[in-house]
């Protein structure tokens, strides 16, 4: 949910040892038992979990829902659509180097024309202009290319973990996180130009929790309200959406039903 | 397989314009778009309690509820005594029906478009469908129907890849195990919720 705020305190060091990390995640992934997806998620670390998921929900009440709430209910909707299409086309280098790794060049020239046409002509990826050019929008994170190379059920990220701030995850999406934050084009400039935080990392991962969070709004108050145990609801929502993204992906079903996926968390505004 | 098929843009199309769309092909879509419509119908007519009761006059005929139930409570169904199923049961149908009226109630114009259909082998049907909003891409929604005896009926809706059977069983299942193994702390705790 909060990934950013993670991944601007984990980033320096992890960054050497991200490969690492990475190919960690695939053999832990690989070790789980239990490879079918009507089991529970394995979730060995589910005290100190709970205890996470308890912090960040508080944190969550407090500061980040209302506010939220507040972008949601008040600010126009082509203002809202505009954060996230910056946003979006911030994350587009991410997702062609992705797209690299997993073996799928053509796709990531057109992530490329779509960044190169949106971050110019769509006046710094306000508008995107480049869907209206055809170049379909994509999303890609180290998290899926694990997945979509590690020989398990996508059900079976390795162990369930919540990460403070930026929530329910997998050590496959949280690994995924890190080496996303280590090969970020921009992240990489901003640090070699020694770019105030406040200019650029601080908004951006700002705003990337505030557009996540009026757009889970919906879905996660309902699971919250029609749950007996939050927790365990949550984790099993999370494992369930991460495993149908990945299993798509696998298939090679349209991108585009993928993208519409991630975009609809909100379910009804 | 691409999910956005030609029939599906035009059923999106005939969605658009008449909201009672035209039957699909299929007993089992033509189920779930006759269930749609009578909710849409619903939503319309009736507010609050009778809403609620309306959605679980829905819900009962549509849904097979007894078999959801039984799947959310796993492994712990068959250890279960009959009298407490049934109060399970009971209390969940009543959970139910509040969460999805709920849910129906923030209806503002969505329609239902019917895609594809198919057959799993194990006697589950899958039909795909996509809500589209008035604003916003639409969201997937797959509904799973089986015929166990009573005729077609849903036995669970996945959406954005999230299977609400699967995610019940997972809230159940853990919240038993935190309550000494028993399932009755649990069908206290729903009962108290369907009570308020």
């Amino acid at each position: 949910m909060v990934a950013g705020f993670f991944k601007t305190t984990m980033a320096a060091r992890v960054r050497h040892s991200t490969v690492a990390v990475v190919a960690a995640a695939a053999l832990l992934g690989g070790c789980a038992t239990g490879d079918t997806g009507a089991n529970e998620p394995w979730d060995p670390l589910e005290t100190p979990n709970r205890f996470i998921f308890s912090i960040n929900r508080a944190v969550d009440v407090i500061a980040i829902r209302p506010v939220a709430v507040l972008y949601r209910d008040w600010m126009p909707a082509p203002a809202q659509r505009g954060v996230h299409n910056v946003l979006d086309n911030l994350g587009e280098p991410v997702t062609a180097i992705n797209e690299v790794v997993q073996g799928d060049p053509s796709r990531a020239a057109t992530t490329v024309a779509r960044f190169l046409v949106n971050s110019t002509i769509g006046l710094a990826g306000i508008f995107d202009v480049a869907t209206s050019f055809g170049l379909t929008r994509t999303k890609e994170g180290a998290g899926n290319t694990v997945g979509y190379y590690a020989g398990v059920e996508p059900e079976n990220g390795g162990f369930y973990m919540v990460l403070p701030l930026a929530g329910p995850s997998n050590a496959r999406d949280a690994a995924g996180l890190m080496a996303d934050y280590a090969v970020d084009p921009f992240r990489i400039l901003t640090f070699a130009l020694n770019v105030d935080w406040l200019l650029y990392s601080g908004p951006r991962w700002g705003a990337t929790v505030v557009d996540v969070r009026s757009r889970t709004l919906y879905a996660l108050d309902d699971l919250e309200k029609n749950s007996v145990d939050y927790y365990a609801a949550l984790r099993s929502a999370y494992t369930q959406q991460r495993a149908d993204i990945i299993r798509q992906k696998r298939e090679k079903t349209n991108p585009r039903a993928e993208l519409e996926r991630r975009d609809n968390l909100a379910l009804v505004r | 397989m691409p999910l956005v098929s030609r029939r599906t843009v035009l059923c999106l199309a005939v969605a658009a314009l008449a909201v009672p769309a035209q039957a699909a092909d299929g007993p089992a879509a033509a189920l779930i778009e006759k269930a749609s419509g009578e909710v849409i119908a619903l939503i319309k007519a009736k507010t609050g309690r009778d809403r609620e009761a309306g959605i679980r006059a829905i819900l009962l005929s549509y849904f097979d509820l007894p078999f959801m139930g039984q799947s959310a409570l796993g492994t712990h169904w068959a250890a279960t005594p009959a009298p407490q199923r049934e109060r399970f049961l009971k209390a969940v149908v009543s959970a139910e029906a509040r969460a999805y009226s709920e849910r129906f109630g923030q209806y503002g114009g969505q329609t239902l478009a019917v895609g594809r259909t198919s057959n799993r082998p194990n006697g589950v049907t899958v039909v795909d469908s996509k809500l589209s909003q008035t604003s916003g891409q639409p969201i997937v929604i797959q509904w799973e129907l089986r015929d166990a005896g009573q005729g077609l009926r849903i036995t669970d809706v996945k959406i954005e890849g999230v299977s609400m059977v699967m995610t019940r069983r997972s809230d159940f299942n853990s919240y038993i195990q935190n309550h000494g193994g028993k399932v009755e702390p649990l069908i206290e705790e729903l009962e108290k919720r369907a009570g308020n």
